[in-house]
């Protein structure tokens, strides 16, 4: 079994689609390239949103957060929106501990994420 | 020795050495009563159990102090920089007066060598800021050792009312020897195991000890994130195996990462990255979730020793 999966879907909402990227497993040092390989392609489609739902991963370190601080930067330059959804007490705890959380909005569900 | 520049420059560092409650609560008022009558802002981070007396010494200026309980903030030594750097901050352009007070008697033999650390960093991490800084110690309940430190780690010293240059302070700067003093060895039945890429091993085996020493879930997972960014350290650095040990006694659990990578920022870890910086994330964590952290580090390699009390402690001081 793979330490880390992802699936991407695009979901239409009210008529506005947005780019849904789930994370399941531990993400770290050692697949990070591989997460940042799939955030890459989703970004350059230039989706308006993307929401990574983050409820199915047990663990994310300082490399795997980096990946996704980058992506932020790519959707901020044009003019795209990321959030991150659901995200279980260790890796919010992590979030706020680094400050990324003010960075990037950090909802309770992908639904409320969807809402804004 | 310090010389005349140490006396007039902007970054003020001082040791006060007191020996009654009284004296405490008159000096370091003062202090903070000097600092406000400037227009300076004022934080006090010492033992909650002198706090009120401070407050009370204060009067009517204690609420334009602002006080955190040292034991909670300095828990690990390694947090004090980063927070007092945050409040100089929140108040840019101003000089600020801090009272901070790191060391008290009931702190672990290994608690006293890194917030001895601490003092000596203070000077590295706030030698351009235009600050006051004072730290008092409670020569009665304090070994002569710890107080010939304080004498090594600050410029200036406060005693029996009198200001002097410590005569043992050093330029350039240097850390007491006593704070890097080889670090005992781990027990015989601590835990053993070599990893390269597989840190999920790691950060289980991390988990199940934590858990079996009796770690709440919040602090176990703490625990396994300081272990996993070390252990991360060793893949990005280093060409070769890391060492995880574990180990536990009945007050608290320490685990242990040996790899051959060498850490010469001697204030890694006690700077708030950006939010949006894309490292220096590691070691700043660990310190946020660690009660207390050891590093040793030269060609030879680093070893990094995490330690998480397992019962509450009484407060110190």
């Amino acid at each position: 079994m793979d330490l880390l999966t992802t699936s991407v879907a695009t979901v239409d909402s009210d008529g506005e689609p947005y780019t849904l990227v789930e994370v399941v497993g531990e993400a770290d040092v050692t697949n990070c390239d591989a997460l940042r390989e799939v955030l890459e392609a989703e970004v350059a489609k230039q989706p308006r949103t993307m929401i990574i739902d983050l409820s199915g991963l047990r663990f994310m370190d300082s490399s795997a957060l980096h990946v996704i601080l980058r992506a932020n930067r790519s959707m901020d330059r044009q003019g795209g929106v990321l959030a991150l959804a659901s995200p279980r007490e260790p890796v919010a705890k992590m979030l706020r501990l680094t400050a990324a959380d003010q960075l990037i909005p950090v909802y309770a569900s992908v639904s409320e994420a969807t809402a804004g | 020795m310090a010389d005349s520049a140490t006396l007039t420059r902007a970054f003020r560092h001082v040791g006060f050495f007191y020996r009654t409650e009284d004296e405490y609560a008159a000096t370091v008022a003062g202090f903070l009563r000097d600092g406000l009558a400037a227009g300076d802002p004022a934080f006090a981070a010492i033992p909650a159990v002198r706090i009120e007396l401070v407050r009370g010494a204060l009067g009517a200026d204690a609420p334009r102090v602002q006080f955190a309980d040292m034991t909670e903030m300095g828990r690990n030594p390694a947090r004090i920089i980063p927070r007092v750097r945050a409040f100089a901050t929140e108040h840019a352009g101003r000089r600020v007066r801090y009272v901070g007070e790191p060391i008290w008697g009931s702190r672990s033999p290994a608690e006293l060598r890194e917030a001895t650390r601490h003092e000596a960093l203070i000077n590295v991490a706030f030698a351009d800021a235009d600050a006051d800084i004072l730290c008092p110690y409670d020569t009665t309940g304090l070994s002569p050792a710890i107080i010939d430190d304080a004498m090594r780690t600050h410029p200036l010293l406060l005693s029996d009312g009198v200001h002097e240059a410590s005569p043992m302070y050093t330029v350039p700067f240097r850390i007491p020897s006593s704070c890097s003093l080889p670090l005992p060895a781990p027990p015989h039945d601590a835990m053993f195991h070599t990893y390269r890429r597989d840190l999920s091993e790691v950060r289980a085996l991390v988990l199940k000890h934590a858990r079996d020493a009796g770690l709440t879930d919040s602090r176990a997972n703490d625990l396994v994130l300081a272990v996993s960014e070390v252990a991360a350290n060793t893949l990005r650095h280093t060409q070769s195996e890391g060492i995880l040990v574990i180990w536990h006694d009945p007050d608290e659990i320490v685990c242990e990462i040996h790899d051959e990578g060498t850490i010469t920022d001697p204030l890694a870890g006690r700077r708030r990255p950006a939010p949006d910086s894309l490292g220096g994330h590691g070691l700043w964590l660990v310190h946020q979730v660690c009660d207390l952290v050891e590093l040793r580090s030269d060609q030879s390699g680093t070893t990094i020793r995490m330690h998480m009390a397992i019962r509450p402690r009484p407060a110190g001081g």
